[in-house]
């Protein structure tokens, strides 16, 4: 491709990308079927946030969010373990499903998947906090469903080449 | 089958046990698995143990994959033993970087019990044909 990723913002901005991202991350590896919904989950006391940073052609992040109990409902199918509480394994499978989802999201953009490189997750964990970032080139955010488990993922751009 | 030695080097717990129950569920059982948490204590677990396949991630602190794989080599570590990359990064360039590493296949994730099946167990037939 020789024209730059600016020139494709339409292409890289396209929310159905993200749809699709989502869908394939948890049918294959939790085996369950998400869509998109539009109202806006009643936030829980504790969320979990797993954050994976862009670099390259794009900057930005890919940023998970969810309430402890839908945590728990996913680490579970990742894992097949049951957990009550959000342990050291719990943060570690929310940041292995937002790495896939960073990896199969940029995957989606030949250009984006070979030179745009995804940083080690990092997992916040805690109460009423929020992540703000300024003037970002495009912001994608969707809020999915399976069963009674929602979440939220939320695709950043801060800089595109 | 006889019983298989694998290592799965991955920075996450959760990965390692993952494509522990894909190996399983594709057949490899009974098997012994060996875990590493990065590419420097897997050159720690071939420098004193034998193993018949090697599975690893690529982003992983320390020494992610990539370098992982080349210091396999350089060390003269698990010679002709089967390594394939498991990771996030899907692109033709990556792919082709992990084989110009000494990568023998490359499984993306996320993936399907079916998909490691696949890959993994003509290169072990190929090794135990040999």
């Amino acid at each position: 491709m020789t024209q730059s990723l600016r020139e494709n913002l339409h292409l890289v901005s396209d929310p159905r990308n993200l749809d699709s991202s989502v869908d394939e991350v948890f049918n294959m590896m939790l085996g369950v079927v998400c869509h998109p919904i539009e109202k806006i989950p009643v936030e829980e006391p504790e969320t979990i946030t797993a954050v994976v940073g862009f670099g390259g052609l794009l900057s930005g992040a890919c940023v998970f969010r969810s309430g402890a109990s839908a945590a728990l409902v996913i680490a579970g199918k990742l894992t097949g373990m049951e957990f009550s509480e959000i342990d050291d394994t719990v943060k570690d499978a929310i940041g292995e499903v937002c790495n896939m989802l960073a990896g199969t999201w940029k995957g989606r953009v030949p250009d984006l998947s070979a030179k745009c490189g995804l940083s080690i997750p990092a997992v916040i964990t805690g109460s009423s906090y929020q992540i703000h970032v300024q003037a970002p080139e495009f912001r994608l955010h969707h809020v999915f469903q399976f069963d009674d488990t929602t979440f939220a993922v939320t695709i950043i751009c801060d800089g595109l080449q | 089958m006889s019983e298989m030695r694998v290592l799965i080097v991955d920075d996450s717990s959760v990965m390692r046990k993952i494509v522990e129950r894909s190996l399983r569920q594709a057949g490899l059982d009974p098997m012994v698995v060996l875990e590493a948490g990065s590419g420097v204590e897997g050159l720690e677990v071939l420098s004193s143990q034998s193993v018949h396949l090697i599975l690893s991630d690529i982003n992983m602190p320390s020494m992610d994959g990539l370098e992982f794989l080349r210091q396999i080599r350089a060390q003269n570590l698990a010679v002709g033993v089967p390594v394939v990359m498991i990771t996030t990064e899907s692109s033709e360039e990556h792919v082709k970087q992990a084989i110009l590493s000494g990568a023998q296949g490359y499984i993306r994730k996320p993936f399907t019990a079916e998909q490691v099946k696949e890959r993994v167990l003509p290169l072990l037939a190929a090794v135990q044909g040999c």
